[in-house]
């Protein structure tokens, strides 16, 4: 293992190993060449020199197909590098606080739903997924009557969750919640308060997390 | 007796045909793993335990799936063809070297030359009664790559056969029962293992398919059983190539079981090139044929006729 | 000789049955015209595809044509060496290698052997 993570480290500088530094002619060494205009950058490969060390180097590395071997080797050293591949349904990568998925309605935590109805959520949303009616309820309080989301037309842009002044809607961290049909996508107001009622803790922790930052 | 003698040969060569089959569908199994593994992700491993019956669950869907009735093909060539390579990549394997109970031929390796010189055939025929232009290309460049490399394979195997002074394979153990072939020539391997990577359409040299940036070649029209007779026949090829590297190279001794290591280290290198280098550019993949491979070969030949006398001369 | 003949035939038995088994298990559906004609970006081909002639190809063919029947002709030098005078055997191979060497060079020289003029 740790001969393969040798010849790893070997492959990955062979170049300085070989002696060979930059392969590109700076600017200045083409001033005697050719004229070079000011602000310009010469990236023409250099003259290759012809010492009998250089040549000998050059021949030996083409003779012992050093560039093919050292390809071989980096393929072989991958081999025994762990996996990049995570188990999914299982196992599932990190997601970051700011990471927009499934929307949820939130409420307070008196139980008391947050949305007022004030649409600035559908007014900002630039693919128009967001319907909204509203109408006064008994006790006075503007809230929403109707609140559609239509999944398959949403960006997941998150405008609606930065328009939002009650922090109200909200994307959540949910991912998987692909279905069979696309009326299952058209979510109406009772799924997405449900949804802020499953997600509400991790929701709730993701907005602690940015908060600074909003 | 006679008839016992012939049932034993019969036999045998069968039991070696299902084996062949069989490490085929493993061939697919490990060239998916180290692939995989190459490139930092794991392969097949749902399947069962570590996805090893995956190829035969690969074979199930390939077998199932809709056989297309091209309407512009000849279709009885367009069927026979992938059959008839099928046919070819197994019998091929009829001289695979053994002191007892398959055949041995005298002239194995005039055997060998044959039959990989009828499977440009096949491949011709599969592009050209598809009679689609992408599959005629396809088949084009396959059978002008093959022919190409065909004949310094040819050379290769001519300037051993001098060496060896006869067709028979176990003569190869004989002559390499004190070093290895490999270290006496070993330039002449490293050509011999070009040649079988062009001779078997595999990377860097797979202008036969060519799946990741041209459309895929001779057998764009094919699918299900036709597919995977196509497939089956190169991955054998495939195996008996690897097969006679170690045959010529890596000692012959067949009936050993290191020798069955070392075949299974030789497939593993066809993948460790896969996973390795890009594919070549068509013109350049002529230049060496012709231009590099053909010139070295012929000189070796001179050389290993010279030498053969040599040796003639100190006996 | 009879052994051999028997084990190609069943090979090639083996060969048609594992493409039988294919035709009987393939999923039916029904024959569509489109799905029948040619692979060729949703369009009807639009040239046939028996024209087309590659002069390119065709002269690798030809070459290759002369180097396979020069090999033909060097694969029984190797059995006859038992039978034959060593030096006629030696001037003989080395001559006709020479032959094949010089005849490579010159195509190159000639360019030939160029992939695109």
């Amino acid at each position: 293992m740790s001969l393969t993570m040798k010849l790893f480290s070997i492959t990955r500088n062979g170049n300085r190993m070989l002696g060979v530094t930059s392969r590109f002619m700076s600017t200045k060494e083409a001033k005697d060449i050719v004229d070079v205009p000011k602000g310009y950058v010469y990236v023409n490969n250099k003259e290759e020199s012809m010492d009998l060390n250089d040549v000998t180097d050059r021949a030996a590395s083409t003779i012992f197909l050093a560039e093919l071997m050292r390809g071989f080797g980096v393929t072989l050293a991958h081999i025994f590098k762990e996996p990049a591949t995570i188990n999914y349904p299982f196992e599932k990568g990190p997601l970051s606080p700011r990471f927009r998925g499934e929307h949820a309605l939130r409420r307070y935590p008196s139980g008391e739903e947050r949305c007022i109805a004030c649409k600035l959520c559908e007014a900002i949303c630039p693919a128009q997924a967001i319907t909204i009616e509203a109408e006064e309820r008994a006790d006075g309080s503007r809230r929403t009557t109707r609140y559609d989301i239509d999944m398959t037309k949403c960006i997941y842009c998150g405008f609606c969750q930065e328009a939002c002044p009650v922090d109200a809607i909200v994307e959540g961290p949910n991912f998987e919640f692909s279905t069979e049909t696309h009326e299952e996508l058209l979510y109406n107001k009772e799924k997405l308060l449900s949804n802020g009622d499953k997600w509400e803790s991790e929701i709730a922790s993701n907005l602690q997390a940015d908060h600074l930052y909003r | 007796m006679f008839y016992l003698e012939n049932l034993l040969f019969i036999i045998g060569s069968l039991l070696l045909v299902i084996c062949v089959l069989v490490s085929v569908a493993f061939l697919t199994m490990f060239e998916r793993k180290v692939l995989g593994y190459i490139q930092i992700r794991k392969g097949p491993n749902k399947v069962g335990i570590m996805g090893i019956p995956q190829p035969f669950c690969d074979a199930i869907k390939l077998f199932t799936k809709e056989q297309t009735y091209p309407l512009l093909s000849n279709y009885i060539s367009y069927y026979f063809s992938p059959i008839f390579s099928l046919f070819l990549s197994l019998l091929v394997w009829m001289c695979m070297p053994l002191f007892i109970k398959l055949f041995s031929f005298n002239l194995g390796l005039l055997f060998f030359l044959c039959c990989t010189s009828l499977g440009v055939y096949t491949v011709m025929i599969a592009g050209w009664s598809s009679n689609s232009n992408y599959a005629l290309l396809g088949g084009l460049r396959a059978v002008a790559q093959t022919i190409s490399y065909e004949v310094s394979l040819a050379l290769v195997l001519l300037s051993f056969i001098f060496l060896i002074g006869g067709y028979n394979m176990l003569m190869f153990y004989k002559y390499q029962l004190f070093i290895w072939f490999l270290f006496l020539m070993f330039p002449m391997a490293l050509v011999w293992f070009s040649i079988s990577l062009a001779e078997t359409n595999r990377t860097p040299f797979d202008f036969a398919e060519g799946e990741s940036e041209l459309v895929s070649g001779f057998n764009i029209e094919y699918s299900s059983g036709g597919f995977a007779l196509i497939f089956l026949a190169e991955y054998a090829s495939i195996l008996f190539m690897s097969m006679l590297f170690c045959v010529m190279f890596l000692g012959c001794d067949v009936f050993s079981f290191s020798f069955y290591l070392k075949l299974t280290f030789v497939s593993f290198m066809f993948i460790w090139v896969r996973g390795t280098l890009p594919r070549f550019r068509y013109d350049k993949l002529m230049y060496l044929a012709w231009k590099s491979f053909l010139p070295f070969s012929l000189n070796f030949l001179l050389f290993f006729v010279g030498f053969k006398i040599f040796l003639l001369y100190l006996l | 000789m009879f052994s051999i003949l028997t084990i190609s035939s069943i090979l090639l038995l083996i060969s048609m049955v594992i493409m039988l088994l294919a035709s009987i298990l393939s999923k039916k559906t029904i024959v569509d015209r489109e799905k029948a004609s040619p692979f060729e970006c949703g369009f009807d081909p639009k040239s046939s595809s028996r024209l087309p002639f590659s002069l390119r190809f065709f002269l690798i063919t030809i070459i290759f044509l002369i180097f396979d029947v020069e090999i033909a002709l060097i694969l029984p030098i190797i059995l006859i060496i038992k039978f034959s005078n060593i030096m006629c055997w030696t001037i003989t191979s080395i001559i006709f290698i020479l032959i094949l060497l010089l005849g490579l060079y010159h195509e190159w020289n000639q360019g030939m052997l160029n992939w695109s003029n």
